[in-house]
């Protein structure tokens, strides 16, 4: 880094945190904002407990962390080393992702107790996913000569894996655990909503139900200075281990036997299957309540029985795929263009990616009221709401793929002095395009999550307020059925948006596309 | 970690949870000895629970040989599944919620009420205040909007028409009506309208047990099946709880003290706290419990609640109650 | 240091097709081949682009399968000779992992065949392809002929029985292949290893090989198959390797035409 560009850095912080300022005297009193000079006397004031604060969720975002990725790791090899299985695990992750807090924090907190446990595994539930699908691309993107190196030794996919693929990926999986780091201190945080005597979601609640607007700016700054330094120094690290040029990627297209209808539907039915046997096995094993824990059957049985069940849920399925579809095409969108922008305008990158990873991982909770401030309940806001939860993922990736340009490819385009814009089209998008395609995948369950959460928030419409309903009135039945519906409607989400990305990766990246 | 009485696979998974790093939650200063129990609080640590921890730091369980944890809820921790599935023994929970649980078919007996009066209110600015439902008539209020059936109560009750009012969906957080965004917000007497008193924005609040929602709030709750097997146990940390609470009510204040000193790391305002136990006083004790007790109920409490009950959609009957178990806490 | 030569294996193709696809998309990619290579000897296969010449390497590598016949290679399978760890590859693309050492890529040749790691026989090995010096550089801060030395040598350092050679100078400047062409052969050849190489390049074709063998356009069927005497001929620019080219390129003019 040049000095003229840490000094770029630093003028673009202060303008943010002048801009903040100003923001926060647009609306003196409003209860909704504090400025930086208030949050940074909160903290002084208050060092003690922020700290112990911190301490105790960077604690759980830490071992949640490590368990996330590396269930992440597992899974993106099982996947590399057998190929059948990837739609298997790839919908199972999906399937497991989607399942909403409402369901999952109390079933957590039941079967940890009192203590860290539900903190750590929504911490890890946070950040598995989308390390995932980052590592799983990355563990593809090797040119088909690597490949056949291994090969003509007759060595197999695990020699392939161990000593080509693993470290090949590397650049992606970085890439993956920087998305990671602001999600798991989330998670963390969102973990403590299930009952925790200390942490920043603790401090976060308390200071919002006090209207101490000042507590609850100084804690999502620190959640978010942590958040932006635990990316920094990923981002550090990984650049220490990868100090290579990415290398060009020259791989025939596979020939592809078109697969039949027939065998697509039984596909589908055996995992639907599987998911069910799944579901009542694991409630099974860990001994859960019919009360809360809800098997396949009873959902059945409600759903088949109660005609009012049905239409309530339908209205709501309809009310929020209505604000999902226009929220994830913003966040998709944002993220993209913002990773194009960057890409660029390299000197943007300062100003803009603390910025992005500040917005990641302050709560939601703190922020949402501030924009319903700004731009009021109706649909600009919330999808406003939905594209700023979801877009950081598809920035990162995106910002990652665009790297990914082969070197040759940027020479022989400034041989020809072709200009950003014409080198962007032409070559710098297409290569951005498998990160592009796993993040639309992995922003699917997420933009779910985050319209389910604004629903909840600010329009008290649709599935979210649907589900924080039946926590209330222990309408358990309804829950799942609420599950069920969501869960289908990203897995189809999800095969569609697969569906358009093999099409178009078979032309711009066949790597990626494997039977 | 003492959570459960038999090994079963839950405390496998604690003991795995605390392998991972997670610090055990053990409370310390209490003798091995005792029986571990777990009550199940419905919110964060607060002085909204001043009596237990008053019960805890002078040994009102250890007196009964029992072990008490308290758990904090949280938004995202209902008190049911853990009580259902015994990994508390005891929850606080209310009427309402009580009743929904049990139509869904939890075996759930209401043996205590700590809130004798719903801490519902209407909580509205000074300079525009809201003093009676009639007074609902053409403002926005800022409301969760799974609470409409609690607001529909408030309206049927005194022949308010819901139609005239605008239902602004919003968090549970008082900034839209310091903003301006609303009129008046539907919270409970001693949280939102304490914190804005101690930010020093004047408010009015109304209580909704005033006008006729009668709603037990703050109520204890154990399954059928603990009741009939672990009798002695909930009978003990039931007097551990009227113990905590009488002393509770004579100083109101050094419950807040303590509260704060127990839970350094809650981020709790002593100030906001103090204010909070004086408000929840009227709520919990009144002539009833002066002449029978901390948590009592009677036929008419119960009579009135099945009325309120239904207007939110929840028929039931005085089974839902058990007064016996208090009847021999009293007693003694 | 020199470890003593291995005798190659010669190569059998018996009625040797491949078709891509099937239905509208079908390619018929190598016609029924029948091909003996001698053990010990160099053969080239030359071709017009895209007639499939790769394809025949790649069924001898045992990277594919033939749709119908067999390759026998010694008295085993391709991929049997795999497992031993006794064939080796190297392709256009130099395909030199980029977070390895100039030595830790050669070594890696000794790694996946299997044999066990032997750092001074890897230094003889990069001071015999001419990149003393370079073990430790990675392959960003070599030159392309550079890498393409590191490749052949991680190539031989497992002494495979017969080493395959799909274009492996095509990528670099005439001057620097000319160079290559000359240094780098004896290094397979002095040991007796059989190879087959893919090449665009006449003279490439004339100056390394014992035998080239002409392939149509696809399907890939062996048009002309010539002899070339390697005590006599491979001096550049002399009337006898002139008209060895000018027979192979005849060949190849016939077919393209």
């Amino acid at each position: 880094m040049t000095r003229t560009r840490g000094i770029h850095g630093w003028l673009s912080a202060l303008a943010a945190l002048a801009l903040w300022e100003i923001v926060a005297q647009i609306y003196p009193n409003s209860f909704v904002i504090a400025g930086p000079l208030d949050v940074l006397r909160h903290m002084a004031e208050n060092t003690g407990l922020l700290s112990r604060a911190v301490t105790a969720t960077l604690h759980n975002a830490a071992w949640g962390f490590l368990w996330g990725n590396l269930g992440a790791i597992i899974l993106s090899c099982t996947v590399i080393l057998l190929p059948r299985s990837e739609r298997t695990i790839s919908l199972l992750a999906l399937t497991v992702f989607c399942l909403p807090l409402v369901a999952t924090g109390p079933i957590l907190r039941v079967l940890y107790g009192p203590g860290n446990g539900p903190q750590i595994a929504l911490a890890a539930l946070a950040v598995y996913y989308t390390t995932y699908l980052a590592l799983v691309v990355g563990l593809r993107a090797i040119p088909q000569n690597w490949s056949d190196l291994t090969r003509i030794y007759g060595r197999g996919r695990m020699t392939e894996l161990f000593y080509i693929r693993a470290r090949a990926s590397l650049p992606y999986l970085i890439a993956g655990l920087q998305i990671a780091a602001p999600a798991a201190i989330l998670g963390a945080m969102i973990g403590e909503f299930t009952g925790a005597d200390r942490g920043l979601g603790v401090l976060t609640l308390r200071a919002m139900r006090s209207l101490d607007v000042d507590a609850t700016w100084a804690l999502a700054s620190l959640a978010a200075t942590v958040s932006i330094l635990v990316y920094g120094i990923i981002g550090w690290i990984g650049r220490r281990l990868v100090a290579h040029p990415a290398s060009i990627l020259m791989t025939p297209p596979p020939v592809q036997g078109r697969e039949n209808w027939s065998r697509s539907l039984g596909k589908a039915v055996a995992l639907i299957a599987l998911v069910l046997v799944l579901w009542h096995s694991v409630m099974d094993i860990f001994d859960l309540n019919r009360f809360f824990a809800k098997r396949p059957l009873d959902i059945w049985r409600y759903l088949t029985t109660n005609d009012e069940a049905r239409s309530t849920l339908r209205t709501a399925l309809t009310e929020t795929s209505a604000l999902t579809v226009p929220g994830y095409l913003a966040g998709l969108g944002l993220g993209a263009g913002l990773a194009i922008l960057l890409t660029l305008v390299p000197a943007l990158s300062a100003t803009v990616l603390p910025a992005a990873i500040a917005l990641r991982s302050v709560p939601i909770i703190t922020t949402a009221p501030l924009i319903v401030l700004a731009l009021g309940r109706g649909a600009a806001g919330t999808i406003i709401i939905v594209a700023v939860m979801i877009f950081f993922p598809t920035l990162i990736a995106c910002l990652q793929g665009l790297r990914q340009t082969p070197g040759q490819i940027i020479d022989m385009f400034d041989s020809y002095a072709a200009g950003r814009l014409r080198l962007m089209r032409w070559a710098r998008i297409p290569a951005m395009l498998p990160a592009f395609f796993a993040s639309a995948r992995m922003a699917i369950p997420a933009a779910f999550l985050a319209v389910t959460t604004t629903e909840w928030l600010a329009t008290g419409k649709g599935i979210g307020n649907l589900m924080a309903l039946t926590a209330t009135t222990s309408n358990y039945n309804m829950l799942w059925s609420a599950i069920v519906v969501v869960t289908a409607a990203a897995t189809l989400a999800y095969l569609v948006v697969e569906r358009i990305e093999r099409a178009i990766l078979r032309v711009y990246a066949s790597e990626q596309v494997q039977g | 970690m003492k959570l459960t009485r038999t090994p079963t696979r839950r405390s496998v998974l604690s003991t795995g949870a605390a392998a991972l790093g997670a610090a055990a939650f053990v409370r310390p200063g209490l003798a091995l000895a005792n029986t571990p129990a777990n009550l199940q609080l419905s919110w964060l640590h607060s002085v909204q629970f001043g009596g237990s921890y008053i019960a805890a730091s002078n040994g009102y369980w250890a007196d009964e040989g029992l072990d008490v944890t308290l758990t904090p809820g949280g938004p995202n921790a209902p008190v049911e599944p853990p009580v259902v599935s015994g990994t508390a023994l005891v929850g606080i929970s209310a009427a309402d919620y009580t009743a929904a649980a049990v139509a869904e078919g939890a075996p759930f007996k209401i043996i205590a009420v700590a809130m004798q009066k719903n801490p519902f209110a209407i909580a509205s600015l000074a300079a525009n205040p809201v003093n009676s439902p009639a007074g609902l008539v053409g403002k926005k209020i800022g409301m969760s909007t799974n609470n409409t059936p609690v607001l529909q109560a408030l309206c049927t009750l005194n022949n308010v028409d819901i139609n005239e009012i605008e239902i602004v969906p919003t968090q549970y957080d008082a900034a839209p009506l310091v903003s301006g965004q609303v009129d008046c917000l539907l919270c409970w007497a001693t949280d939102l309208p304490v914190a804005m008193t101690i930010q020093g924005v004047d408010n009015v609040t109304m209580l909704m047990a005033d006008h006729g929602y009668s709603v037990y709030s703050q109520t204890y709750i154990a399954t059928e099946d603990s009741i009939a097997n672990r009798r002695a146990e909930i009978v003990g940390l039931l007097k551990g709880e009227v113990r905590g609470w009488n002393d509770y009510q004579k100083d109101t204040d050094a419950a807040a003290v303590l509260t704060v000193d127990m839970f350094p790391d809650a981020g709790l305002d002593l100030e906001a706290q103090k204010l909070q136990a004086e408000r929840q006083l009227p709520l919990m004790f009144s002539d009833l419990t002066a002449a029978e007790g901390f948590g009592w109920f009677t036929e008419d409490g119960i009579a009135q609640n099945i009325e309120t009950l239904a207007l939110l959609g929840r028929q039931v009957t005085p089974a839902l109650w058990d007064r016996s178990l208090l009847e021999e806490v009293h007693a003694v | 240091m020199r470890c003593s030569p291995m005798s190659g294996a010669a190569v059998e193709l018996n009625g040797v097709s491949k078709v891509f696809g099937t239905g509208d998309a079908k390619v018929d990619a190598v016609a029924p081949l029948d091909l003996m290579l001698k053990a010990g000897q160099t053969t080239a296969l030359v071709g017009p682009s895209g007639c499939g010449k790769s394809t025949v390497l790649r069924m001898i590598a045992g990277l594919e399968d033939p749709t119908t016949g067999t390759v026998q290679i010694g008295t085993e399978t391709p991929k049997a000779l795999a497992r031993r760890g006794a064939v080796s590859m190297a392709f256009q693309d130099p395909s030199l992992l980029p977070w390895r050492t100039l030595h830790s890529n050669i070594a890696l040749g000794l790694k996946l065949a299997r044999k066990p790691s032997n750092p001074d026989q890897v230094n003889a090995l990069i001071d015999l392809v001419g990149l003393s010096g370079f073990g430790d550089r990675r392959p960003a801060e070599l030159s392309g002929g550079m890498r393409q030395r590191a490749a052949i040598a991680r190539c031989l350092i497992s002494e495979p029985e017969l080493v395959l050679l799909d274009e492996p100078f095509g990528a670099v400047d005439a001057i620097t292949r000319n160079r290559l062409n000359l240094e780098l052969p004896p290094l397979w050849r002095d040991r007796g290893t059989t190879a087959v190489l893919v090449t665009h390049s006449v003279q490439e074709a004339v100056l390394l090989s014992d035998r080239i063998l002409v392939l149509s356009p696809r399907p890939a069927a062996v048009v002309a198959d010539i002899t070339v005497d390697q005590t006599t001929i491979p001096v550049p620019n002399t009337p006898d390797f002139q008209r060895v080219c000018d027979d192979v390129s005849d060949a190849l003019g016939a077919v393209a035409a």
